[in-house]
C-alpha cells in the first residue's frame, strides 16, 4: 500500500548550518507518530517541512521531495496543502482568526469553499466529536489552555485533513487537560483513521499512545524511525520510566506504567531513601492572602513559607490562581487581605526598585523583560553582575547576540540572571520548564539547586510532575485558589495521583526520581 | 543604543503601474472632494449652496475601490497578519493619546511601518488603522472617509521617502516628515470640516471665518487659513508635530530594528531548489 | 404574528440610517429634524442588543449636542454684523489685519443665533444617525458582509479587532515584568522598554496568525484570468475617472451639467462594477452568513423612501426644508411623512436577540 505521506531525503540549510540532513520518513493511513528529540535539533522544522510553513515562512533552503499519496507536494505553499494537511502550532490562541469557536471552526471550510450545509454539517459534527458543543459561541480568548487545544484541533478537522500535524500539543497543559487532548487525538486515530505527526518533549504523556517514533538526535547523527521500544533503548532523551528500564535493564522497554509495573515485580528495593531534614530558617511569612480579580476570588486565605535554602514547587490545574500568588508574594498585586512579612517589611509597601532588591521573579514570559537588541547591552542594563551570574547559570552566550535569537534554555538563562542581579534572596519562577527538553531541565534544576544551596528561598511554578519530583523540597498544591495541601514533596505528591511522578506510580511512594535507585540497581 | 538598521527591507504591498495609476487618480479626486469649498465655482444667480454631503456617501466608496485594487493579486497571510496587528497597535495608541490634548501618537508607528514595508502598505495601514480604531473605540462618523484618506497619505509619503538614507540621517528625515505630515493632516482634516461646522457663509454677511461660495479661491483660502490657524495649528496640530517628531527620534531606532526583523521574517521567501 | 428575535442584517441598519442622514441633510426644518432625531431615538431603543457596541448611542448624541452648542457658540464669537434683531449686544473686539479684518463677539443678533442652532441641528442629526447604525449593527458580522474583493482587508480588520484585547494583556503583562528588573529609567526611554518588547510580542504573534491562516487555506489560488484581471483593472480606472469628471462639474457650476450628476452616478457604477468583478477572482463561501429576508428589505425601503422623500422635499417644498430664520419654521405633510415614516422600522423588524440565546 502506498503510503499517505512520504519525505524523501529532505535537506533544509540555513546560510551555513544545515538543520535537516537527507531525512527520509513515511506515514502511513491510520497511525500516530511521535517526533523526538533534544530543543533545537530541528522538530517544528520537519513538521513544517510536511506543512510547507519551511521553508516559506522561515527562509532557508529546502532539497528532496515530500510526497502525498505519491504525488509530489514539494513546491505547493501550505494553503494547497490545508485540505489533506491540518496543522496545530505550539500556541493556538495565536492562530485563531475569529473570536468564536464555532466561527473558527468554520474559517477553513470557508477557504476551501464548501457549500454552506456541508459547512453547518461538519461543525455540529466536530463540536460533538471533540466534546467541546457547550463553548460554541465562547469568547476564544476565554477558553482555558485545554479547550483552546481542541477548538484549534477542531478547526483544522473540519476540513476532513488525512493527515494532523500538531507541534507540542500538550506542553502547556496541566496534567488533566493534557490528558483529555491526548485522548482525542487517539479518538481521532482510532475511530476516523486520520494519521497524526507529533513532535512533543514530554514523551512520559506522548509515549504510550505512538505507533511509530521519529528519533532526531541532533549533533550530526542520522535521524531514526520505528518502534518506540527500541528507539527509546538509547534516545538521549527519555522519559523517566524508560530510564528506568535502562537501568534496570528490562527488555522490552516498558512504555506504560502498567508495562513497568509488571515488570518490576523482580525488581527487590533497597530501604527508601533517608528524608534529609530541610533547612529551616523561614525567610518569606505569608499568611492569610486574599487576592480578588474583579468579581472572583483568585486566592483565599493562603498561608506560604518560603524558607532560606529550600526549593518549593507551587503547583495545580491552569487557572489555579499559580501566577497571582507568586505576583502577590513579589508585591505587584495588590492583595485584599493577608500579610507578607520578608524581613519585617511588607512587599507591598516597598517601591518597584526596593521589591527587585528583596524578592526575583521570573514571569511566565520571560522574553517580556527583554528590550535591547544585544545581550551586552541587556547585561549593562542590568546592573553589575548580571554578566558574572549569567556565565554562571549558562556558560559562553556571545556578547553581540540579540536576545531573541537565543534559544529557549539561554534566554530564560538571561532573563533569571537580571532579576538576580539586585541579590535578593527570594527567587520566584513562573513556569520556567515550558519548551525546556529533559537535558535543560536538568540544567534548571541545577540552577535553583544552587541559588537554594546559597541560601535562597526558591518558589517555582508549574505543572511539570517529573520537574518538581527532581528539584523539589517541598510542594505547594493550589486549587480554586486555596491550598489544598503542602508539606514536602514525597509526601504531598504520594497523596495526589495526578501529580505523582512516573517512578512513583510504577515503583509506590517514596521513590521520586531514578538517580535514588542507583544503588539498587547496579 | 545604536541604530543596527540595514537599507535593505521588503516591500510587501508591491505596486503594480495600474496601482499607481489607480492611487493618483483615486487621490486627485480624494484632494478634491477635501478642498472643494477652494474649487467650488457658483453660476450667477445661485444664492445658496450647501455643503456636498454627497461626497461623504461616495468618499468611502472611492476608498473602498483603491484598497481592492491594491490588495487585488491576492495579498501574503503574512503582511495581512502584520497589517491587522499593526492597525490594532496604532487604534490603541490612538486610544491611550487621544485623552491628552494634542498627544496622538497614531503617525509614528504609520511612518515608520510605510517607511519599512512600503507605500502601498503604508496607504492600507493607515485605512485600516483609521477605520479599525472607529470601530472600536472611536465610532463611525461622517469624519472618518477623510480620516482614513489623510492617514493613509501620511502612510503613502512615508514609503515613498529615499531609501539610500540610513542610520541618524533616516531618523532626522523621519522626524521632519512628521512634523510637515502633522501639519498638513491637521489643515486638511480642518478643510474638510471647515464648512460642515461652521456652514456656508449667508451671502452679505462679513468678517465671518465661514466659507463663502461667492468670493473667488483665494479668498477663501485666506479665510481658511485664519480659520485653522485660530483654531488648531496652535494646539492640535503643533502638539500632534512635537509627539510625532519626539516619539520618532526616541523610539524610531528600536522600532525601525523591530520592524525590520519582522519584515525579513514577513517578505523573505526562499524557494525550494 | 410576531418575529421570532433575531439581529437583523447590519448592512440593513446602515442603508436605514443613510436613508435618514439623507433626508436630515437635505433640510434644515428644526421641528423636521427633531421629529427625525425622535424616531431615531426610539428605534434604538426597541432594536438594539445588550452587546457593547449597543451602548454607543449615548455618545453620538452627546456629540450632536456638542455639534449645536459649538456651531452657536461660533455664531456668537465669531457672527458679529449678522443683519437682524439684536438679543445681546456684546462689545466688538477688533483682531489684528492678518486675519481679515475679523472681529470678534459684537451684537448678537435672534437671527444669528436661530441660523447656528438651524444648521448645528443638521449636523448633529446626521452624526446621531450615524450613532444609532453603529448602535444597532454588529461591526463584526458587518466586516463579514464586506464585498469578496475587500476580502483581504476585511480580515486584517477582523484580526486587528480580535488582536486588541490581547494587546493590552500583553502591554499589561510587559510593563509588570519590566519594573522586575533594573535599566532605563527615563520618561521615554521607559515607553521604548515596554514598546519592544510589546511589538516583538506582537509581531511573532502576527506570524502564527499567519501560518494558522495559510494551512487552513486561506488565499487558496483563485481563478481570475489575465483577462479578467485587465477588464478589473480598466473598470477600476474608467469608473474612477469618471467620478472626477463628476465632483470637477459638481463644484463648479458653470460646466455643462450632463457631467455632473449624471457622469457621477455612471463613474461610480463602474467602479463599483469593477469592485464586483475583482471578488469573483476567489472562490470562498460564508459559513451562516446573514441573510436578505423580508424583514431587511423593508428596512431598508423605509429608509430608502425616507431618503427619498427628503430629497422630493428639497426640491418641491423649498419654503419648508429650508425656513427663513425670520419666521416658525412650518411642517407640511410630506414633511411630517419625512420625519415619522423611518418609525415604521420597528415594527417590520425582529426583536433584537438576547445574549446568552442560541443563534
Amino acid at each position: 500500500m502506498r503510503p499517505l505521506l512520504e519525505l524523501r531525503g529532505i535537506t533544509l540549510s540555513y546560510d551555513e548550518s544545515t538543520v535537516l540532513d537527507a531525512v527520509d520518513l513515511t506515514v502511513e493511513e491510520g497511525e500516530l507518530v511521535l517526533v523526538s528529540g533534544p530543543t533545537g535539533v530541528g522538530k517544528s522544522t520537519l513538521l513544517g517541512v510536511v506543512t510547507g510553513l519551511v521553508p516559506r515562512f522561515s527562509g532557508g533552503v529546502l532539497r528532496g521531495d515530500v510526497l502525498l499519496d505519491g504525488v509530489s507536494i514539494v513546491d505547493a505553499p501550505p494553503r494547497e496543502r490545508a485540505h489533506a494537511i491540518g496543522y496545530v502550532g505550539q500556541d493556538p490562541a495565536a492562530a485563531f482568526v475569529t473570536d468564536t469557536a464555532e466561527d473558527e471552526l468554520a474559517y477553513g471550510m470557508e477557504q476551501l469553499g464548501l457549500p454552506p450545509e456541508t459547512m453547518r454539517r461538519r461543525v455540529e459534527e466536530t463540536l460533538d466529536l471533540l466534546g467541546i458543543a457547550h463553548l460554541r459561541d465562547r469568547d476564544l480568548h476565554t477558553l482555558s489552555g485545554g479547550e483552546q487545544q481542541r477548538v484549534a484541533i477542531g478547526s483544522v478537522l473540519t476540513m476532513h485533513p488525512r493527515l494532523l500535524v500538531l507541534d507540542e500539543p500538550t506542553s502547556a497543559l496541566d496534567p488533566t487537560a493534557a490528558e483529555d487532548v491526548l485522548a482525542t487525538l487517539t479518538r481521532l486515530v482510532h475511530d476516523l483513521g486520520v494519521s497524526v505527526l507529533l513532535a512533543e518533549h514530554r514523551l512520559e504523556r506522548v509515549v504510550p499512545f505512538a505507533d511509530r517514533m521519529v528519533l532526531m538526535p541532533g549533533g550530526g547523527r542520522r535521524v531514526e524511525v520505528g518502534d518506540p521500544a527500541d528507539l527509546l533503548a538509547h534516545s538521549p532523551v527519555v522519559p523517566p520510566i524508560v530510564e528506568l528500564g535502562r537501568r534496570a535493564g528490562w527488555s522490552p522497554l516498558p512504555l506504560t506504567v502498567r508495562d513497568a509495573r509488571r515488570a518490576a515485580r523482580t525488581l527487590t528495593l533497597p530501604a527508601p531513601p533517608d528524608v534529609a531534614d530541610l533547612a529551616d530558617e523561614p525567610l518569606l511569612l505569608a499568611t492569610g492572602i486574599g487576592v480578588v480579580h474583579g468579581s472572583t476570588v483568585a486566592l483565599r486565605e493562603v498561608d506560604v513559607t518560603l524558607h532560606a535554602g529550600r526549593v518549593t514547587a507551587l503547583m495545580g490545574r491552569n487557572g489555579a490562581g499559580k501566577s497571582t500568588l507568586l505576583w502577590a508574594l513579589q508585591g505587584t498585586r495588590k492583595r485584599r487581605a493577608g500579610a507578607i512579612d520578608l524581613d519585617g517589611d511588607d512587599t507591598a509597601a516597598l517601591d518597584p526598585a526596593g521589591r527587585r532588591g528583596r524578592v526575583a521573579l521570573l514571569p511566565q514570559t520571560a522574553a517580556d523583560l527583554l528590550y535591547l537588541e544585544t545581550v551586552a547591552e541587556e547585561c549593562a542594563a542590568g546592573g553589575a553582575g548580571t554578566r558574572e551570574i549569567l556565565d554562571r547559570l549558562v556558560p559562553g552566550i556571545d556578547d553581540a547576540t540579540h536576545p531573541r535569537d537565543l534559544s529557549e534554555g539561554q534566554r530564560l538563562a538571561l532573563a533569571l540572571a537580571l532579576v538576580l542581579a539586585p541579590a535578593p534572596r527570594v527567587v520566584l519562577l513562573d513556569e520556567p520548564t515550558r519548551g525546556l527538553d529533559y537535558n535543560a531541565k536538568g540544567e534548571l534544576a541545577r540552577i535553583l539547586r544552587t541559588l537554594a544551596a546559597d541560601g535562597h528561598a526558591v518558589l517555582v511554578a508549574t505543572h511539570d510532575v517529573e520537574f518538581v519530583a527532581s528539584v523539589a523540597d517541598e510542594v505547594v498544591v493550589l486549587a480554586e485558589g486555596e491550598v489544598v495541601s503542602s508539606g514536602p514533596t514525597r509526601r504531598v505528591v504520594a497523596e495526589s495521583p495526578a501529580f505523582a511522578p512516573q517512578v512513583m506510580k510504577v515503583l509506590g511512594a517514596p521513590w521520586l526520581r531514578v538517580d535514588e535507585l542507583e544503588v539498587a540497581l547496579t | 543604543m545604536s541604530a543596527t538598521t540595514s537599507g535593505t527591507s521588503g516591500i510587501a504591498i508591491p505596486l503594480s503601474a495600474r496601482s499607481r495609476v489607480t492611487l493618483t487618480v483615486a487621490s486627485v479626486l480624494g484632494l478634491m472632494m477635501l478642498c472643494w469649498p477652494l474649487l467650488v465655482r457658483v453660476g450667477d444667480g445661485v444664492s445658496r449652496i450647501d455643503p456636498p454631503f454627497l461626497f461623504l456617501l461616495l468618499l468611502p466608496v472611492v476608498i473602498a475601490v483603491v484598497v481592492a485594487e491594491m490588495s487585488e493579486g491576492g495579498m501574503d497571510a503574512r503582511v495581512l497578519a502584520i497589517l491587522g496587528v499593526l492597525s490594532a497597535v496604532n487604534a490603541l495608541l490612538r486610544l491611550v493619546s487621544a485623552g491628552t490634548a494634542g498627544v496622538e501618537l497614531v503617525f509614528f508607528l504609520l511612518i515608520l511601518s510605510g517607511r519599512v514595508f512600503g507605500a502601498g502598505f503604508g496607504f492600507v495601514l493607515g485605512v485600516t488603522s483609521l477605520f479599525a480604531s472607529a470601530l472600536l473605540t472611536a465610532g463611525v462618523g461622517p469624519w472618518l472617509p477623510f480620516q482614513m484618506l489623510c492617514a493613509a497619505w501620511v502612510g503613502l509619503g512615508a514609503g515613498l521617502l529615499p531609501r539610500r538614507v540610513t542610520g541618524r540621517a533616516e531618523i532626522a528625515m523621519l522626524a521632519a516628515y512628521g512634523v510637515v505630515a502633522a501639519y498638513l493632516f491637521g489643515a486638511l482634516m480642518n478643510l474638510s470640516g471647515w464648512p460642515f461646522l461652521l456652514g456656508v457663509a449667508v451671502p452679505g454677511a462679513e468678517g465671518d471665518l465661514s466659507f463663502d461660495p461667492t468670493a473667488g479661491a483665494l479668498h477663501n483660502l485666506r479665510t481658511f487659513a485664519a480659520y485653522t490657524l485660530i483654531t488648531s495649528t496652535g494646539s492640535f496640530d503643533t502638539g500632534r508635530a512635537i509627539t510625532t517628531a519626539i516619539a520618532v527620534v526616541v523610539l524610531g531606532p528600536a522600532v525601525l530594528t523591530t520592524l525590520r526583523r519582522a519584515s525579513r521574517r514577513a517578505v523573505v521567501v526562499q524557494t525550494a531548489s | 404574528m410576531s418575529a421570532l428575535p433575531r439581529d437583523l442584517h447590519p448592512v440593513a441598519w446602515w442603508l436605514w440610517a443613510i436613508g435618514l442622514a439623507t433626508a436630515a441633510s437635505l433640510t434644515t426644518n428644526p421641528l423636521l429634524l427633531l421629529m427625525i432625531v425622535g424616531v431615531v431615538g426610539v428605534v434604538v431603543t426597541t432594536r438594539r442588543t445588550d452587546h457593547p457596541w449597543a451602548r454607543s448611542f449615548r455618545f453620538y448624541v452627546w456629540l450632536g449636542v456638542a455639534a449645536v452648542v459649538l456651531r452657536v457658540l461660533w455664531r456668537v464669537v465669531l457672527g458679529g454684523g449678522y443683519p437682524g434683531e439684536v438679543v445681546l449686544d456684546l462689545p466688538e473686539v477688533p483682531l489684528p489685519d492678518f486675519v481679515l479684518g475679523v472681529t470678534l463677539l459684537g451684537p448678537v443678533t435672534r437671527e444669528a443665533l436661530l441660523a447656528g442652532l438651524y444648521d448645528g441641528l443638521r449636523l448633529a442629526t446626521l452624526v446621531i444617525c450615524v450613532g444609532a447604525a453603529n448602535s444597532l449593527a454588529n461591526p463584526k458580522r458587518l466586516l463579514r458582509s464586506l464585498p469578496p474583493a475587500l476580502y483581504e482587508v476585511g480580515t486584517a480588520l477582523v484580526v486587528a479587532v480580535t488582536v486588541l484585547p490581547q494587546l493590552t494583556q500583553s502591554i499589561q503583562r510587559v510593563r509588570a515584568a519590566q519594573a522586575l528588573r533594573a535599566g532605563d529609567t527615563g520618561r521615554v526611554r521607559r515607553l521604548r522598554r515596554f514598546l519592544v518588547p510589546v511589538l516583538e510580542d506582537t509581531f511573532d504573534r502576527s506570524l502564527a496568525l499567519a501560518a494558522g491562516m495559510d494551512t487552513r487555506g486561506y488565499g487558496r489560488a483563485g481563478t481570475a484570468t489575465a483577462t479578467e484581471r485587465r477588464t478589473t483593472g480598466a473598470l477600476v480606472l474608467a469608473g474612477l475617472c469618471g467620478v472626477v469628471v463628476g465632483v470637477y462639474a459638481l463644484l463648479d457650476q458653470t460646466a455643462p451639467r450632463l457631467l455632473a450628476a449624471p457622469m457621477l452616478v455612471v463613474g461610480t457604477l463602474v467602479a463599483v462594477a469593477g469592485l464586483v468583478n475583482a471578488g469573483r477572482r476567489v472562490q470562498r463561501t460564508r459559513y451562516r452568513p446573514d441573510r436578505w429576508r423580508p424583514a431587511e428589505l423593508a428596512v431598508v425601503a423605509v429608509g430608502l423612501m425616507v431618503g427619498a422623500l427628503g430629497w422630493w422635499l428639497n426640491h418641491h417644498e423649498l419654503a419648508i426644508a429650508y425656513p427663513a430664520v425670520t419666521a416658525t419654521p412650518e411642517v407640511s405633510l410630506t414633511a411630517l411623512a419625512v420625519g415619522l415614516l423611518g418609525l415604521v422600522a420597528v415594527v417590520v423588524s425582529p426583536p433584537p436577540r438576547v445574549q446568552g440565546g442560541a443563534r
